[in-house]
């Protein structure tokens, strides 16, 4: 119960934040430097920062960062590269200071060159796993790779992976398709989507940033994570804004909005040691794609044939190193009651008319055969209840209704929320404090509503 | 005096207190059941119409014994349908199940499910609400969600009514959402399945087969998810240090959690083999301890029985907190028809069934399969966990999440 109310007291400011900029993308990422809008350059660096955790931790990571903007700090995860279909691409990777030698390895894109540029001679030890090319401390290694096919793709060191991504060199890499890049994942029409976001799923064993931290030998073999992140923070911190000031290395949120009706593509990454359940309050949802190939039974056509292996579930397993793009959507169907709490006699409409029709709304995707239908049951007396922040004080959407004082308090717009979760509800704490972990919320907004 | 005495003493003076207390709030017992009109939470009795279904839990504490004969403390919810409002808040004094009341739906047929928090007794400490979430429920209202962060929760003394309008066959599964990690964890959880409108349509599949079935998994339209025989299996595990720190007052470990109890249908082997309830675990329980003789709280069995020739639907799913399971046959293979409340096809239907020998479950995913004994020789076969280091009950390293297929 004490429990409870301090996830709504932590959280108190968050939403009124993330409502209100306008101007951010949903999913947040680099573009790189062009000269011809087709070859693409990416100036990187790895460095050593420290994060903060819910919990009142502070740990040492290993990250990549943008020096093309140099307003921003090396961050977790790495900045997520976006680029197109076809292009070639270019990045830079400057060992400002990690104490060994880095690299970057891209799964899923094939002949990718690996050059060191200004090689100053210095090798890691014989002993580590090397994937690639690496870049030891002031050195810079480039590598180079034609973005031939879209999708949702993963990029970690391919260094000492074993610590070196444990301590937080690694990234979400997306090509955009050539067809409807802004609106579809890939170049089939059945990818299309309103909204796009990421959910890049991690742990921390936090000994192995403390040793790290004190140049003692780290111990990589006897994992035991006691941290879950979702792009790199740990809930409730996943639900505020993207680059809030006090997080300035975990610069991406993961709060996902949407208008019923709307498709949201689901962007999922494991990039963990573990493997995670990712539950989906609110709705199925259809997943279209793995590892940045398009669930088709004709690869060849894609395009026009589209996912049609595609399926659907409420929980999408989230394995180590692999990526899932899904789409989820949600309209209230079947409900068996208004749930925008239209009553007989307002004179509110559904698709047009004032009665129970058998027909969907095209604005509001009301299921008309329930309109003017009053929820069913009555519900308890405001004592009787505990309510949550998230709570609007009404049942239906883009209502408000007063709550007891200091109840609720966190719903704008008289959304609906609906948590996505790690399913191994182990991960919803942040080492032994509950809740937190690998969490956020979806809202589904009113009609009407802006979403960036 | 001894310890447990002590702790026995201390919990029976704050329950009076927390009495006490209870007579000042407005709370009560309050089932909405349409079609019932003897306030008794269900629309079954002689004369009533029994159009919606309705069942009514409690939501509180108690206990169930593990295959290795310990007790084991938990949350959980108990089956309080049938039993009049009056005596809810009674009855449910220790009456948590594990796995909690199965609920079976049917397409089409709105449900009514009232939760009254009858409190934790051997936690009077704790004033904890609790919720139903109906787990993978389709395009979902966040008030009959079953979040308390995003709606609400019920409080102790009092009931919640869910509605849900079922339209989706499938299987799905519930649990307690409140403070996930630790009512989960002490066992609140249940088996939750739809059947499709095309049960009771005799259909032969395959086409001149003279295979006929009249029970199917979803509306698939040819037969190809008929089965003669049904057996929702819920794989779960304990962590008996977590149980006994909660029993016990203490810091919960939610760091260390680790568990060491593996389950079907909240036992272990061998006590998956056995039909029906499990006897009480009353007899191994201190004295003192307000449980009701007798009182059976592990009702759901794994028993596995067809005459060769017929086909076993087996719906499987996880809601255990710490870890993915694999589970596995032996001798009969395993054809996945469905995950997560979906047939497992394609947007235009093409079949994308499997046939296999093991699937793999993190918490909260569900995948239904079918296991044809037409090709397969009348005897014993098994299902059990792949992780074979949780073939063990507790310390004893022997049981744990293993049943038994028996084909005549």
């Amino acid at each position: 119960m004490k429990l409870l109310r301090s996830f709504a007291a932590l959280t108190s400011a968050l939403v009124l934040t993330a409502t209100s900029l306008t101007v951010q993308a949903e999913i947040m990422g680099i573009e790189g430097t062009t000269t011809d809008g087709h070859q693409k350059t990416f100036n990187l660096e790895a460095a050593a920062a420290a994060i903060s955790t819910p919990d009142g931790d502070n740990l040492l990571i290993w990250a990549y960062g943008d020096l093309d903007n140099a307003a921003t700090e090396v961050q977790y995860p790495g900045p997520t590269i976006i680029v197109h279909e076809g292009d070639a691409v270019t990045i830079n990777l400057t060992n400002t200071d990690i104490g060994e030698p880095v690299s970057m390895v891209f799964p899923g894109m094939q002949n990718v060159a690996a050059v060191v540029s200004n090689d100053l001679g210095v090798n890691g030890s014989a002993d580590r796993v090397v994937l690639t090319e690496e870049a030891s401390i002031g050195e810079t290694v480039t590598y180079s790779f034609t973005a031939s096919k879209p999708g949702t793709y993963l990029y970690h060191s391919g260094s000492n992976p074993d610590l070196q991504v444990e301590m937080g060199l690694s990234g979400a890499l997306i090509v955009r398709p050539a067809t409807n890049p802004d609106s579809q994942a890939y170049n089939n029409a059945d990818s299309a989507y309103d909204h796009e976001y990421l959910y890049f799923l991690t742990e921390m064993d936090t000994s192995i940033h403390q040793a790290v931290d004190l140049g003692l030998q780290p111990d990589t073999s006897n994992y035991h994570a006691v941290l879950w992140f979702m792009n790199g923070r740990n809930g409730p911190d996943t639900m505020f804004d993207h680059n809030v000031a006090w997080m300035p290395h975990q610069p991406y949120g993961s709060l996902t909005r949407m208008h019923p009706g709307e498709k949201v593509l689901l962007r999922i990454i494991g990039a963990g040691h573990d493997m995670h359940p990712l539950h989906t309050h609110g709705n199925h949802f259809l997943q279209i794609a793995r590892d940045g190939q398009v669930l088709t039974s004709d690869p060849a056509n894609a395009a026009t044939v589209g996912a049609d292996l595609a399926f659907g579930d409420y929980t999408q397993q989230v394995l180590p190193g692999a990526t899932y793009d899904a789409i989820f959507e949600w309209t209230g169907r079947n409900m068996g009651w208004d749930i925008y709490g239209h009553t007989d006699g307002s004179g509110a409409l559904c698709n047009g008319v004032e009665t129970a029709s058998d027909s969907t709304d095209p604005v509001s995707f009301e299921d008309c055969r329930y309109h003017n239908v009053p929820i069913p049951v009555d519900l308890p007396e405001n004592l009787d209840l505990t309510f949550g922040g998230f709570y609007s004080g009404s049942p239906y959407l883009g209502s408000m209704e007063s709550l007891p004082p200091g109840e609720g308090g966190l719903n704008l717009n008289g959304g609906l929320f609906f948590m996505w979760h790690s399913h191994t509800e182990k991960e919803l704490v942040n080492n032994d404090i509950f809740p937190g972990g690998m969490m956020t919320m979806l809202i589904v907004e009113p009609p009407g509503v802006p979403i960036p | 005096m001894n310890k447990k005495a002590i702790s026995l003493m201390v919990r029976a003076v704050i329950a009076g207190a927390m009495i006490s207390c209870a007579g000042l709030a407005s709370a009560t017992v309050y089932t909405q059941c349409p079609g019932d009109l003897n306030a008794d939470g269900d629309n079954t009795d002689a004369g009533e119409d029994s159009t919606v279904k309705c069942m009514h839990l409690s939501g509180g504490d108690g206990y169930i014994k593990m295959a290795d004969d310990r007790p084991m403390y938990m949350f959980g919810f108990g089956n309080m349908t049938g039993i009049p409002d009056s005596q809810v808040m009674s009855e449910g004094v220790l009456s948590a199940e594990f796995p909690a009341p199965s609920i079976s739906l049917k397409q089409g047929q709105p449900f009514y499910l009232t939760l009254s928090n009858t409190g934790m007794v051997m936690r009077p400490d704790l004033f904890d609400p609790h919720t139903v979430h109906f787990h993978g429920f389709p395009n979902a209202s966040s008030v009959f969600d079953g979040l308390p962060d995003t709606a609400i929760a019920i409080n102790m003394g009092a009931s919640l009514t869910y509605y849900y309008n079922v339209q989706d066959p499938g299987t799905y599964m519930y649990h307690c959402h409140v403070e996930a990690t630790e009512h989960m964890q002490m066992g609140m959880l249940g088996n939750l399945y739809v059947h499709p409108n095309q049960d009771g349509t005799p259909i032969e599949y395959p086409a001149a087969s003279g295979r006929v079935y009249d029970k199917f998994v979803y509306n698939d339209g040819d037969g190809s998810t008929g089965y003669d025989v049904e057996v929702p299996i819920q794989i779960g595990s304990f962590d008996s240090r977590f149980h006994d720190a909660s029993e016990g007052v203490q810091p919960l470990p939610f760091a260390e959690m680790e568990d060491n109890y593996p389950m079907m249908n909240g036992r272990g082997y061998p006590d998956t083999t056995i039909a029906g309830p499990l006897a009480s675990v009353d007899s191994y329980l201190d004295a003192g301890i307000p449980f009701k003789p007798a009182r059976q709280t592990q009702k759901v069995d794994t028993h596995i029985e067809a005459t060769q020739g017929q086909k076993i639907l087996l719906r499987l799913s996880n809601l255990n907190v710490t870890r993915f399971y694999s589970l596995n046959t032996l001798g009969i293979p395993m054809q996945v028809v469905g995950m997560g409340a979906k047939q497992h096809i394609g947007p235009d239907g093409k079949k994308l069934y499997y046939k296999t020998n093991s699937v793999t479950l993190g918490g909260g995913e569900a995948i239904d399969v079918l296991l044809d004994t037409a090709d397969v020789a009348a005897g014993k076969y098994y299902l059990y966990t792949g992780n074979l280091n949780y073939l063990s009950n507790g310390d004893e390293d022997f049981g744990g999440m293993m049943t038994e297929i028996i084909v005549n």
